[in-house]
């Protein structure tokens, strides 16, 4: 049972961790959008914002990052690692479908490989979470088993209640920031019961989603993929806006001789992605990119770590260039389930 | 209208005349937003829509970025007026053969600039640039000194993540290895830096010099929301200014960088 605490707002957590010399990261507007940016002053953030532009993920997997740095002479090269030092970090306001997915994310970076740049960035970092209290009909968070209030991923989760705000703190470093902030009030359950019946009425869009792994493994040649997913024009607006997509290629960028490897965002729907260097391309066509999207999110990931690689948060739909829906491609496959 | 547009469009794939007939439906979840589809049942006839939510320039598949689309048969097109303009481009650069696409043109009376700035009606506020036939953005820029313009675009272009969202929707943008992911050697850097993103758009704008009809589809579609047309609208200036040259009105008339003529003004040679 999580620890209740009564917390004044999310801007005087803010507000309090400026005043330490923290650094803060909050959602700031940046003209019809909000964008998470460091902010030193508490006027600079807006709660007040539906979902950002980006998620947690540039924070955490950069969408570039250099990984080393190299120079040969004539006798010698020379490879200079990164300081993998990152300051202490308070990301302030984030959505639980966001905070989730990097729980989710955390399965692959500390599996059999530990990867020490995404393991750095996520010890240094504590993540408050901020309930929602709005939700639009792409979201589908309750069919990825999350909620518009679920703690998954934060170790502080805000709730705004109608006795005003609480945090729920679920994990140690939770804690640590709790007493960091002076927070010392109890919270009521019963209150924090009641917000969470009414996040529980704000998804409008649900469907039956434990079906879909065992529908993908027998359907790898249906009809739908074609019929539903050639559309696609194959950019990477859905996988770089998305919390949980997290492929990657790296890139070495001389400059004379010496120069960066970088490591960069890269998406399965982009054409080149599975490209061989005899030139050909065992995805060939658009729908097969497509649909290895979806097995990759509902059926792959779900065999090795137990989880969908997607919390619903609807972020790929709003900006499909050519309204391909995720959401009513699942439908589709859990209507046939 | 739209009586008028299923109508043709059961005509012309019941007398097998065309094998799709490529246009706007509503998508199921949400009917303030459309998507395109492939019609090749007369079933699906039902579906086609027209409206101030059909943003979709459609052209992007009719390129041969999409073979499996060129594979449906001979398409017939809902284009509006913008979309034309990019259909004719495409044939004068010999993409396709005026004979080999139909062409369903609608009487457009403008539409919405972007989904999210729907309020159930079309208003002068929600329209983008290109319906209101205005050139007040670029003029406001082109008045700032350079070194603001360039601070503009580079601060515009820290934004970008590469996702290529406008180069995929362009249907000018066919190439098939854009110099962006060529590698040996590598011509523009991948990475999703200022330095990186600045090579990539600018040299984005530069490849459509002459043939961008600024039907705005990469503002729509970029998710960080830079205004990437307007440098495209100071290309088309500048284009028209020095060869006379309109992109999109016709077929025939030779586009400015693919041919010499002797009427080029020659005076930037010192």
């Amino acid at each position: 049972m999580a620890k209740l605490l009564k917390v004044e707002s999310p801007e005087s957590v803010v507000e309090k961790l400026i005043s330490l010399e923290k650094r803060v990261i909050a959602p700031v507007r940046d003209g019809r959008l909000h964008r998470f940016l460091p902010v030193t002053r508490m006027e600079d953030a807006d709660f007040g914002y539906f979902q950002a532009e980006g998620s947690m993920k540039g924070y955490f997997l950069p969408a570039t990052e250099g990984i080393l740095k190299f120079s040969c002479t004539t006798n010698e090269q020379k490879l200079e690692e990164p300081d993998l030092e990152f300051p202490e970090t308070f990301i302030v306001g984030c959505r639980p479908c966001d905070a989730a997915a990097l729980s989710i994310q955390d399965k692959l970076f500390e599996w059999d490989y530990v990867d020490e740049f995404y393991k750095a960035r996520r010890d240094s970092t504590t993540i408050v979470g901020l309930a929602c209290t709005y939700a639009d009909n792409n979201c589908f968070c309750t069919s990825m088993g999350l909620a518009p209030d679920s703690p998954d991923g934060s170790d502080i989760l805000i709730v705004k209640t109608e006795e005003g705000f609480l945090a729920e703190i679920s994990t140690k470093k939770g804690e640590k920031l709790a007493s960091l902030l002076e927070l010392k009030e109890k919270g009521s359950a019963e209150d924090r019961r009641r917000a969470g019946v009414n996040a529980g009425k704000l998804i409008t869009r649900e469907f039956r989603s434990e079906g879909i792994p065992g529908w993908l493994k027998s359907n790898f040649e249906h009809e739908l993929w074609d019929s539903m997913c050639t559309k696609c024009i194959g950019c990477a607006a859905c996988t770089f806006t998305c919390p949980t997509c997290h492929c990657f290629d790296i890139v070495d960028e001389p400059v004379g001789t010496s120069g960066e490897r970088r490591k960069n965002w890269d998406a399965c729907t982009l054409r080149t992605f599975t490209i061989h260097a005899s030139g050909y391309n065992p995805r060939s066509v658009q729908y097969k990119r497509y649909r290895q999207r979806i097995e990759h999110k509902f059926n792959y990931y779900v065999d090795r770590f137990g989880r969908f690689l997607c919390t619903g948060c609807g972020r790929c739909i709003r900006v499909c260039p050519v309204s391909l829906d995720m959401a009513e491609v699942l439908e589709e496959i859990s209507s046939r389930v | 209208m739209i009586e008028e547009l299923r109508k043709i469009a059961r005509d012309l794939l019941t007398s097998k005349k065309v094998g799709v007939v490529i246009g706007y439906a509503f998508v199921k979840a949400n009917s303030n937003r459309t998507t395109p589809i492939f019609v090749t049942e007369t079933e699906d006839i039902e579906r086609l829509v027209f409206n101030p939510l059909c943003l979709n320039n459609l052209t992007v598949y009719l390129t041969k970025k999409k073979p499996e689309i060129q594979e449906l048969g001979r398409p017939a097109i809902v284009a509006k007026g913008c979309d034309v303009r990019s259909i004719l481009g495409l044939i004068k650069e010999f993409q396709l053969k005026r004979e080999d696409v139909v062409i369903i043109g609608v009487g457009c009376e403008g539409v919405v600039r972007d989904f999210k700035d729907w309020s159930g009606k079309l208003t002068k506020e929600s329209m983008p640039t290109k319906c209101l036939y205005c050139k007040v953005h670029v003029n406001e820029l082109e008045a700032k000194p350079i070194e603001e313009r360039r601070r503009f675009w580079k601060d515009q272009f820290e934004k970008c993540i590469r996702c290529y969202a406008c180069r995929q929707v362009c249907p000018f943008c066919y190439c098939d290895r854009c110099i962006s992911d060529k590698t040996m050697p590598r011509w523009i850097e991948s990475s999703a830096h200022g330095r990186g993103n600045f090579a990539w758009n600018l040299i984005r704008a530069m490849h459509l010099a002459g043939r961008c009809i600024s039907c705005e589809e990469c503002n729509r579609v970029c998710p960080v929301e830079i205004p990437l047309n307007l440098l495209n609208r100071e290309i088309e200036k500048e284009i028209q200014e020095k060869f006379e040259y309109v992109a999109g009105m016709d077929t025939e008339t030779p586009p400015p960088l693919r041919i010499y003529s002797e009427k080029d003004d020659d005076a930037w040679i010192r």
